[in-house]
């Protein structure tokens, strides 16, 4: 896996490019918008890690041409602005994800492998959350490669959760994923399906939390 | 103290008394002039009296007699109830008729008809004096004629003249100083109104003013102070956009520290250094945090407020989707972090970039000062015209004398073990003026931990 990080402070590039080698990736590193726009037409890369306020040739314009080229490279960009517009563009021009500097360091290392996942699948149809696999495709989810009873719903509900790992799921996007299956869903008939999928789910240590008036919420697994 | 001059007491001082002082010397060179005229006329009445007693003068057997029968004596003694007085004296001076003691003329000896005032028995008087011969063509010589009345009526007279004419110029005066009082009183409506413009501004306001309505003469006034404002104003920006640059400067060398700072805290074996590296890591989140809310501060700022349009927001859904962000945070810090709020939209008009930042510092601090196991709540509360946010906390609270302080920049509650840098309520509290909300700080229900209340007029 090759990574390019393109990244005028020192500092801030040494301290990428040594966490990053030590999770095995092969790191390259630039300091300038030009030196970041000649290795990409040299060199394939899975994954650009790319500051926005680089010397000589800014980030957007990078990723402009990046993409004006039809590289479909995962980008992450970074940034020290976090003015929306600034935010927007760079989505807009085509970068895959987005962080404010200062960040925390597991915080990029997730989205890295994210994203380098994201791009080697194309978007696969395999979702997995610790030994907790669901294959959206199939409909069909498995704990430690053990097939696990799930209704279609309860598939529907754990699909959400599992896509938003870590993250807040309210009621309504719930019932937006299960629409398809059902024709009117109710909130209290998704508690009943977190509730039985819960049952179902919590012996092999995942839990689904209940956040007071907000939604549910998928811990993390200890080990990604 | 001094107290300025009123521009209506000046121009009404500046009219009022230039015209007392002409109109007294008017009243005076009047009097003068009245009194000439009403000499004039009585003089003359005065003189024909004269000359009827002179046609009666008669000389028999060399004697000279004035013949004046009883009745012309009667209406010459009495006249408009005022005496008149006569004397009737021969060519040699002698005594013919009338009052022996009437005072001569000054000068006796010519013809002429000669007038002159006097006093006599204690009043003024007025006579004329004149010759008539006796028997034209006999060289008898002339007899001198005096006649004489009183000044009383003349001073009556010449008083009600220069009454008649000095009452209405005062009533003139008096009309002018009214008009101009009142005039200047709609001419600085303006200028009052502008003042009402300008009180009623808060300091966030630094718009121009209105200058279409005010008269021309106030008009530069405006100008020069919309100028001022506007320098102002460019003055502020380039300040705040100085914090603004400075604080987004600051950010990647902070990145860099964190990003080394963590990449060693992992690959470190030794305690001591953990130890170091640890604290090292801990200043490095609240410089971030610090350099973070100087942005935000910049930006909640008059001034920055212009870039940051309103709209109209769901207050509620907003709220959710705010805290939404927060639970990864309060998960980690083992909270229990929740909302509250009704299932219906409430609007309201507000800049969702502001809005969100201050809900994230309430956020920040309910969630950094409340303890592990405890609650972290959220809520919306609406009212027919207002509506509540609030964030609930069950962490120490903030004790009652210094839940004023908290709102002034750098100033941190003592004791409470948590790492801030004492921006965030400043933040909010600034970001609330700006929306026309009030803010208060409360203890919760329980008498314990905190609740911050924002009441937000609601829109249509």
């Amino acid at each position: 896996m090759r990574i390019l990080i393109a990244e005028d402070d020192p500092v801030l590039a040494d301290g990428l490019m040594r966490s990053l080698r030590q999770a095995d990736y092969a790191v390259d590193c630039v300091a300038a918008g030009d030196q970041a726009e000649h290795v990409l037409l040299a060199q394939t890369y899975d994954l650009v890690i790319l500051d926005l306020g680089l010397p000589r040739l800014d980030g957007f314009e990078v990723l402009r041409r990046l993409r004006h080229r039809g590289s479909k490279v995962p980008v992450l960009v970074l940034t020290a602005r976090d003015a929306v517009d600034d935010r927007v563009r760079g989505l807009d021009l085509g970068a895959d994800d987005y962080l404010t500097k200062p960040f925390d360091l597991p915080e990029l290392e997730a989205r890295v492998r994210a994203l380098i996942r994201r791009g080697q699948s194309g978007g696969g149809s395999t979702l997995s959350h610790g030994a907790l696999k669901l294959d959206t495709a199939g409909r069909r989810a498995t704990l430690k490669g053990v097939s696990l009873d799930l209704s279609a719903r309860e598939l529907g509900v754990l699909e959400v959760l599992m896509h938003r790992s870590g993250r807040v799921v309210n009621k309504e996007q719930l019932a937006e994923q299960l629409y398809g299956w059902d024709e009117e869903v109710g909130a209290n008939a998704i508690e009943v399906y977190v509730h039985r999928l819960r049952k179902k789910l919590e012996p092999a240590g995942v839990t689904i939390r209940t956040i007071r008036g907000l939604g549910y919420l998928l811990d993390k697994p200890e080990h990604e | 103290m001094s107290r300025a001059k009123t521009l209506r007491g000046q121009l009404i001082a500046w009219l009022v008394g230039p015209l007392v002082v002409l109109w007294s010397i008017s009243t005076v060179i009047d009097y003068d002039i009245a009194k000439r005229f009403v000499n004039l006329a009585y003089d003359r009445t005065l003189l024909e009296t004269a000359l009827d007693i002179g046609r009666q003068v008669r000389v028999i057997n060399d004697r000279i007699y004035v013949d004046l029968p009883d009745v012309a004596l009667q209406m010459l003694k009495t006249r408009e109830s005022e005496r008149l007085y006569y004397l009737v004296s021969g060519p040699g001076s002698e005594f013919i008729t009338g009052e022996p003691d009437l005072p001569p003329p000054p000068d006796a000896s010519t013809d002429r008809v000669r007038y002159y005032d006097d006093a006599y028995r204690g009043r003024l008087i007025r006579v004329v004096a004149l010759r008539v011969p006796v028997q034209p063509g006999t060289g008898k010589g002339a007899v001198l004629i005096q006649v004489g009345e009183r000044m009383t009526l003349r001073t009556e007279f010449a008083r009600q003249i220069i009454l008649r004419m000095a009452l209405p110029q005062g009533l003139l005066i008096l009309a002018a100083a009214l008009a101009v009082w009142y005039g200047v009183r709609r001419g600085l409506a303006p200028l009052v109104n502008l003042r009402a413009e300008i009180e009623q501004r808060s300091h966030r306001d630094l718009s121009a003013l209105p200058a279409e309505q005010a008269p021309q003469e106030v008009q530069p006034v405006i100008r020069a102070m919309n100028d001022l404002l506007s320098r102002l104003s460019a003055a502020i920006s380039a300040q705040q956009r100085f914090i603004a640059d400075a604080a987004h400067q600051l950010r990647t060398p902070l990145a860099g520290i964190k990003t080394q700072t963590e990449l060693a805290l992992r690959n470190s074996q030794s305690d001591d250094v953990q130890a170091t590296l640890r604290q090292l890591h801990t200043a490095t989140e609240q410089t971030t945090r610090l350099v973070n809310q100087l942005l935000s501060l910049a930006r909640a700022e008059p001034g920055a407020r212009k870039e940051h349009a309103t709209e109209r927001l769901d207050i509620v859904k907003f709220l959710r989707d705010t805290t939404t962000e927060w639970v990864p945070r309060a998960l980690e810090r083992g909270i229990d972090l929740g909302f509250d709020g009704p299932e219906a939209a409430v609007h309201v008009e507000g800049n969702a970039f502001l809005l969100r930042e201050m809900l994230n510092n309430l956020l920040d601090n309910a969630i950094r000062y409340t303890r592990h196991g405890g609650q972290v709540t959220t809520r919306v509360t609406p009212d027919t015209r207002r509506v509540v946010l609030s964030v609930e906390d069950t962490g120490p609270g903030i004790p009652e004398r210094e839940r004023e302080r908290v709102f002034e920049r750098f100033y941190r509650v003592l004791g409470t073990g948590a790492e801030g840098c004492g921006l965030g309520l400043a933040i909010v509290r600034e970001i609330a003026q700006s929306h026309g909300a009030e803010i208060a700080l409360d203890a919760n229900a329980a008498g314990s931990g905190t609740v911050v209340r924002v009441s937000i007029p609601r829109s249509a």
